[in-house]
Formats: C-alpha cells, sequence, structure tokens
C-alpha cells in the first residue's frame, strides 16, 4: 500500500493546500475496497440467481397441462391428417405465426401441404413456435398460437392456420385479440362453437401447451422457423424448386434431403 | 499520491502506477524521466482498453438481459452444452457481462475484471469458431438476437476477429492494470 495518503508524520500543518486537496479527494483504501468488492460479488451473485430463476421461470410449464384437440401428445404439434395411407411419411411443419418466412413458404407450398394431408399422402403435423416473441418484443406468436390451440378444439386448426398465414401480416406489427377472432370465424367457427372459442382464448386455455411446444420444438433442434422434417429428418429446401419438388421430396421420405 | 514527500519502496519504474492519474504528484520531485514518461503513456493506453473492453461488455449484457428466452436460445443454438444447461448460461451471461463491464469501465478491480472479460471474450471466441468448424449457420448472439441465420449471413471470421480485439484489451489491463481516472488509482487498489 504504497499511496496511504495518512502515513506517520504527515501533519495537516505540513501540507500545501494542494496536497490537501488530493489527500481529501482519496479515500482510505483499507476501508473502501473491502467495502466494494463485497458490495460487486453481492450484485453479481444476486444479478446471476435473479436472472436465472426469472429465466427459468419463463419456460417452465405444467407438465399436466390440457393440449388441444389433433395434439400428439401434451406438447406435441397439431395432426390434421385423419386419412393417412398406409406408409405415408410423417411431415413436421414448424412455423411461428410472425415469421415472415413461414408466410412465404405457406404461399409456396401451404396448399400442397394442404392437399397432401386431405388426400391422406403425407401425415401433416403443424408445431406452432412462438419464439418471434422474444425477438420481437411482443406476444402476438403466443396469442395467435393460443387461437389456433382453440381453433384446433373447434376442428378448425388448419383453416385458422391458413387465415393467419393468408392475411400476410408485415414482421412486427402482431395480431390484435379482435383479428385473431376474424381469422377464427374465418375459419368457420361460429354459433356456440365460437362462444367456447371465446372463453377458451381469453382464458388462455393452452399457454402452457404453447409455451410447451416451443420448448420441445426448441430441444428436439428446430432453431428456425420455417422448419419442415419428412419423418423426423431436416428437409433442404435449397433442393427444393417447386411445390412438385416439394411433394415429390416429401413422398421420397426426406430421401432428398441429406441426413447430416 | 505521495503526499507527504516519502517515497514509498518501489520495484523499479512502472511497477508503481498508482499516481498515474496525478502524474504532477511525483515524489521525488524531479521533472519525470524518459521512463516515468513512457509508462505514463503505456498506462494510459490502459484508460481507451478499458473503455472498449467494459463499453462493449455493458453493452451487450443491457441488449440480451431484458430477454431471457432470446439469450437461452442464442446459447442454445451453438449446440455445445446440453439443451438446459445453455439455457441456464443463456440467462446467466447478460448479467455477468455487466457485472464485468461496469467496474472496467470505472477502473475498479482493473485487472481481475480485464481477466475475467478476456477470458469471457476468448470463450466467445471459441464457441464462435467451434460452431463454424462444425458448419452451423448461427449468428453468435452477441449482441441479442442469435440463432440459426441463412449460410450466406453468417460472419464468423469478423465475429472472431472482432472478439480477439477485445481479448487484446483484456490482455493489455491484465499486464498493465494502473489505468488514468481509475478507481484503483483513487483507491490505492491494487
Amino acid at each position: 500500500m504504497s499511496s496511504t495518503p495518512q502515513g506517520p508524520g504527515s501533519r495537516p500543518g505540513d501540507r500545501s493546500a494542494r496536497q490537501a486537496k488530493i489527500d481529501a479527494a482519496a479515500p482510505k483504501p483499507s476501508k473502501a475496497k473491502p467495502i466494494l468488492i463485497a458490495l460487486v460479488s453481492i450484485v453479481a451473485v444476486l444479478g446471476v440467481v435473479a436472472a436465472v430463476w426469472f429465466g427459468t421461470r419463463g419456460s417452465q410449464t405444467d407438465p399436466a397441462a390440457a393440449a388441444p384437440k389433433g395434439a400428439t401428445g401434451a406438447t406435441g404439434g397439431i395432426a390434421v391428417t385423419t386419412n393417412a395411407k398406409a406408409g405415408a411419411p410423417t411431415l413436421d411443419v414448424y412455423e411461428d405465426f410472425q415469421c415472415p418466412a413461414c408466410m412465404q413458404a405457406e404461399a409456396a407450398v401451404g396448399p400442397t401441404i394442404r392437399k397432401m394431408a386431405a388426400d391422406g399422402e403425407a401425415k401433416v403435423v403443424y408445431h406452432m413456435k412462438s419464439f418471434l416473441d422474444a425477438n420481437l418484443g411482443n406476444d402476438s406468436s403466443t396469442r395467435a398460437a393460443l387461437a389456433a390451440s382453440c381453433s384446433a378444439d373447434a376442428g378448425r386448426f388448419q383453416q385458422f392456420h391458413d387465415a393467419v398465414f393468408a392475411a400476410n401480416t408485415p414482421e412486427g406489427q402482431g395480431y390484435t385479440d379482435a383479428q385473431l377472432e376474424t381469422f377464427a370465424t374465418q375459419s368457420g367457427v361460429t354459433g356456440d362453437a365460437l362462444n367456447t372459442w371465446k372463453s377458451c382464448y381469453s382464458t388462455k386455455k393452452y399457454a402452457d401447451y404453447v409455451k410447451g411446444v416451443e420448448e420441445t420444438t426448441a430441444k428436439a433442434g428446430v432453431t428456425g422457423t420455417p422448419t419442415f422434417r419428412v419423418n423426423g429428418k431436416d428437409m433442404d429446401l435449397s433442393k427444393v424448386n417447386d411445390a412438385a419438388g416439394f411433394r415429390a421430396a416429401v413422398l421420397a421420405g426426406g430421401a432428398a434431403s441429406p441426413t447430416s | 499520491m505521495q503526499v507527504d514527500g516519502r517515497p514509498p519502496a518501489r520495484s523499479g519504474p512502472g511497477e508503481d502506477g498508482s499516481d498515474a492519474a496525478l502524474p504532477t504528484a511525483d515524489p521525488s520531485g524531479r521533472p519525470e524521466g524518459r521512463s516515468a514518461r513512457r509508462t505514463r503513456i503505456l498506462d494510459g493506453l490502459g484508460l481507451p482498453a478499458r473503455l472498449v473492453l467494459g463499453g462493449v461488455l455493458i453493452v451487450a449484457g443491457a441488449l440480451k438481459v431484458g430477454r431471457p428466452l432470446v439469450s437461452a436460445r442464442a446459447v442454445q443454438a451453438y449446440q455445445i452444452f446440453p439443451f438446459d444447461v445453455a439455457a441456464v448460461i443463456g440467462y446467466a451471461l447478460p448479467v455477468v457481462e455487466i457485472v464485468v463491464g461496469a467496474p472496467l469501465v470505472v477502473g475498479l478491480f482493473t485487472r481481475v475484471s480485464a481477466v475475467v472479460g478476456g477470458l469471457l471474450m476468448l470463450a466467445f471466441v471459441v464457441g464462435i469458431a467451434s460452431a463454424w468448424a462444425r458448419g452451423l449457420s448461427i449468428d453468435c448472439g452477441c449482441f441479442g438476437g442469435g440463432g440459426e441465420i441463412g449460410a450466406a449471413q453468417t460472419a464468423y471470421p469478423a465475429e472472431i476477429a472482432r472478439d480477439l480485439g477485445f481479448a487484446l484489451c483484456g490482455a493489455w489491463l491484465a499486464l498493465r492494470p494502473r489505468t488514468p481516472f481509475s478507481l484503483d488509482a483513487r483507491l490505492g487498489a491494487r
């Protein structure tokens, strides 16, 4: 401690005014430093604990929470194919209702996917991701997924899903509650079913399900949207030129995509 | 800060820079010599190093701290740690960055903070290089964002070069922790 300002034999009268000022500006090191070390350490530990607690709480879900009609599991996607042919490949579609690339993909291959599901050519399962909420700082992906889950209960998942993407909402604009209700009525949820839908949506009945799907799909390695998987393997969309090529790749059981 | 004119025991020029912020308080009372001036200049370089490393850590932490899910997903995208471990790292990292960056900016515990900050940067470099080597297409997520991006959008060399630069700031400060306008100098801290 070479710079201890209060050395022995240093009396105020011995000093120049400037030195006294310097002295006054310098706190005693022996006291301030340990206090600061303690302070910074406490802030660091409390901050990290709080951040981990807050973050963990935000992604925790009730494993016993209800899943909407058509869900393949507690946090599974919504299966829309009801008459799958024998040996039909499973096509998992991972989308976020706010993702512009998903809207483009839907415009390009959406009708093909719908037809394959209707014809039983593929077991189509839609997984609703809601990660863009965190990126965009809103909650529209989650609310749209909640609304879609309620529509699934009414047997109108596909129609609701198509209505949302057909609206082509610019990224970041999000969806109002009224808009989502309009999508529901457009998809054919009316009368008593609409009342059920409204209560399902307003009570956030499937909040845990939607959160769980986001976690489960992320855990399964789906880090971007849209992602298409055929029998569990990522499709390489760069090798797909058009809707017909997409259908061929799906029917090939993902054979056209690299297994990486 | 040898205000009473008693030079302390010093092991050589540059070893004791606690008076760097007040160069005219040279205990010898003589005009500063060449080696003293060199020491002062080299110590002076520590100030921008502190502000750059500390500043970038604070900014990076602040951009992510309010969005734990984004940060968790960014770490998970590296596919280095198990999913849940990566999430915890993602939650904690922004706070760690701020807690390390803030002392650097004010020059508190400079050497320890610089070592931790520099090691953080080296860890980022290793992570980014690993993602690059494994053929992942991700954003480093350094300032928020992160996750999968198009292969053409990746910027691995630039990200690595940038973080190496920050790591060098940390290395410099670890070697020369005495810098002007630092709380360390004010407190006489080591």
